[in-house]
């Protein structure tokens, strides 16, 4: 018998209940397959999307100004394509080790045809689709670029280069937003994916430094400090997120001056940070309880000042620690900026929303919701997929496995 | 040979510039009322290799930790190095840049290679050079027999390899004082000697040691005085020879059955 056929018996049908399950569960795969296929390829209408796609990426930002968020774009894709690079540029090859690990093949494969099917499935016209090719191009020749020569580059350079990631958040902001010359456009024009990766990124960077503020507050011996922590994590905690955003809406407005009170998108983006900070303290309070105490006082009996035995000693321990559950935090807030369009912002939710309401595509929210559901999981499994490289580079064990 | 009052003893030998450390009167209680120490008194000399013993919860550790602020003491006073221990924090930090600390449970730092372990304070600290220190962190891995496994993690060592790594942490902060809060006890018997071999070694050397142990063959061996703690209290204070031959206190005696 072939060794895939022994294989198989001995997986699925090794006793007569395990071949009756098996029987069972392909008959209901099978089915449910085969009904979503009849669905997707017959009976959807797929138009709704192709007519709509670039109010899915970007919501109503002027036609004219739209060079800014290709720039954009194709500097995430020139920062993606180093940043892998220089994450590969060390292969051990006496341990096997390569500059292109298998993955990383299939990864690469799979960017270029999703480039080239996506455009033309969604019927972009011909400069569009030669446009995601080119910024598919920037990303793998940087790639392999980054990953060739990144080693040889002077020790300072190499030092500089991960200081390029904040700096590129803040030329993102001045693209999108305006500004230094740029055409100002009001956050009211940003939509779709565009302003979901802005609310959540925006909430993500802001919530982590917060997080760990409260969560060091939390086990601080001043009570002031403290209690405070603990009341406002605890407040945070207790209350459902979407009426802290109708709260943020009316409050900031009477407790802050006329002209201070932050654009509604704004405002938004702040509710967002500072409930997913009060989560995120807990994460980070967990991660805290499990470094022993004599890490810190190891620290403390070498000298080191109670910041220094923080920055250097407990806090890489307990955010190694904490990881998983702050990517879970994460994901989670990734999945709550859809209640923003509840409050009337126009994030992918919202777009949708207003597309379904439109008669032209009456009917076609089965379409819509899959595609929204989608590029959803793309954005979380990108998440997950990080955090778990993260984890791996993190993990001392795991270096002494593979090193 | 019979021995005059502790107290008496201890401070006989040297002249007051060459002590290290001077514990007088010292009394802890612990949050839960629990009455830790009861009066201690201590004088520890330059270069010179004190030994604590006793039964366990007779507050040995505790003792040592006050010498490093690493415990509060309500009652008495420590000096060490010249250094007046109070609440004030300065004079604490300038103690725990001179007196190294080595634990029983080694409290490596898990996420940082043998060689970081090392390098990590006097670069933070003492803000030296990294190349510098470096060197001498390579240096003092040799010391202890394990240069080659400088770039692992703990976590990849055996127990004894990870004890003497905590040992070279301490020695690079280039400590006047080193204290050892039970080095040996937490290891595998085959592990122990390693570890007391290093320790003996850094005795002939000039620095000052105190040691909580219950290795009697190294009290023997390598202390200049040992000293038995119990209830709280330090019961004697002898040489060595004198201590298990002879002990003066029915305490020690009773203590010495028990153990030998």
């Amino acid at each position: 018998m072939n060794p895939l056929l022994r294989r198989l018996r001995h997986d699925l049908f090794a006793t007569p209940a395990d071949g009756l399950i098996t029987v069972a569960l392909l008959a209901v795969i099978g089915a449910g397959g085969a009904s979503f296929l009849r669905w997707a390829f017959s009976q959807a209408r797929w138009a709704v999307i192709q007519a709509n796609s670039t109010l899915f990426a970007v919501g109503r930002y002027p036609m004219d100004q739209q060079w800014r968020l290709w720039l954009l774009t194709a500097l995430l894709a020139a920062a993606t394509g180093i940043t892998w690079g220089m994450l590969r540029s060390h292969p051990r090859p006496d341990r096997g080790g390569t500059l292109w690990p298998r993955n990383d093949r299939i990864a690469v494969g799979l960017l270029v045809v999703l480039s080239l099917l996506l455009p033309w499935m969604l019927g972009l016209s011909l400069s569009i689709q030669l446009r995601w090719l080119s910024i598919t191009a920037v990303l793998v020749l940087l790639r392999w670029l980054a990953g060739r020569f990144g080693p040889q580059l002077p020790a300072p350079f190499k030092r500089l280069l991960p200081l390029g990631l904040p700096l590129l958040y803040l030329i993102g902001m001045v693209l999108i937003g305006g500004g230094l010359g740029l055409v100002s456009v009001s956050p009211s024009e940003w939509g779709g994916l565009l302003l979901t990766l802005l609310q959540s990124s925006f909430a993500i960077l802001l919530c982590f430094p917060l997080g760990v503020l409260l969560a060091l507050g939390r086990r601080s011996e001043l009570p002031l400090l403290r209690w405070g922590s603990v009341l406002y994590i605890e407040f945070i905690r207790g209350a459902p997120l979407i009426t802290l955003l109708f709260l943020g809406q009316n409050m900031l407005g009477f407790l802050l001056p006329g002209g201070l009170a932050p654009e509604r998108v704004w405002r938004a983006a702040w509710v967002l940070t500072l409930f997913a900070a009060a989560y995120l303290a807990e994460a980070v309070r967990s991660g805290l309880a499990a470094v022993p105490r004599g890490q810190l006082e190891a620290a403390r009996s070498l000298g080191m000042s109670m910041p220094q035995a923080f920055t250097s000693v407990v806090l890489p321990q307990a955010l190694r620690v904490a990881l998983p559950s702050m990517v879970g935090q994460f994901i989670s807030l990734l999945q709550d900026t859809t209640l923003l369009s509840l409050i009337g912002l126009m994030e992918l939710l919202g777009t949708a929303r207003t597309v379904m309401a439109n008669p032209a595509f009456l009917g076609r929210n089965a379409e819509v919701y899959f595609t929204l559901a989608v590029l959803f999981w793309c954005c979380c499994a990108a998440l997950g997929l990080g955090s778990r490289a993260l984890e791996r580079r993190l993990d001392p064990a795991a270096i002494a496995r593979s090193g | 040979m019979s021995q005059p009052s502790p107290s008496t003893l201890s401070s006989s030998a040297a002249s007051p510039s060459d002590v290290m450390i001077e514990a007088r009167g010292v009394e802890k209680w612990y949050p839960n009322g629990y009455h830790a120490l009861r009066g201690c008194d201590l004088t520890v000399n330059r270069g010179e290799v004190v030994v604590i013993m006793g039964p366990s919860g007779s507050g040995k550790s505790t003792f040592i930790r006050t010498f490093n602020a690493l415990e509060d003491f309500q009652k008495g006073s420590i000096t060490v190095d010249g250094i007046t221990l109070s609440d004030d924090l300065r004079h604490i930090d300038a103690i725990r840049r001179e007196v190294g600390m080595v634990f029983q449970q080694f409290n490596l730092f898990p996420h940082l290679t043998v060689l970081d372990n090392l390098c990590l304070a006097p670069v933070l600290v003492r803000r030296r050079s990294k190349a510098e220190v470096r060197q001498q962190a390579l240096a003092l891995l040799q010391r202890v027999g394990i240069a080659e496994q400088a770039d692992k993690y703990p976590g990849q060592l055996s127990g004894g390899q990870q004890q003497r790594v905590a040992i070279a942490r301490a020695l690079c902060m280039e400590p006047r004082i080193l204290l050892f809060d039970e080095p040996t006890s937490s290891l595998d018997p085959e592990m122990v000697r390693e570890v007391l071999e290093v320790m003996q070694n850094l005795a002939a050397d000039d620095i000052t040691m105190v040691v909580v142990t219950h290795e009697v063959k190294f009290a023997r061996q390598v202390a200049h005085r040992v000293v038995l703690m119990a209830e709280g209290e330090v019961v004697e204070v002898a040489e060595p020879e004198a201590f298990f031959t002879n002990p003066a206190q029915e305490r020690s005696r009773r203590f010495l059955d028990q153990i030998l």
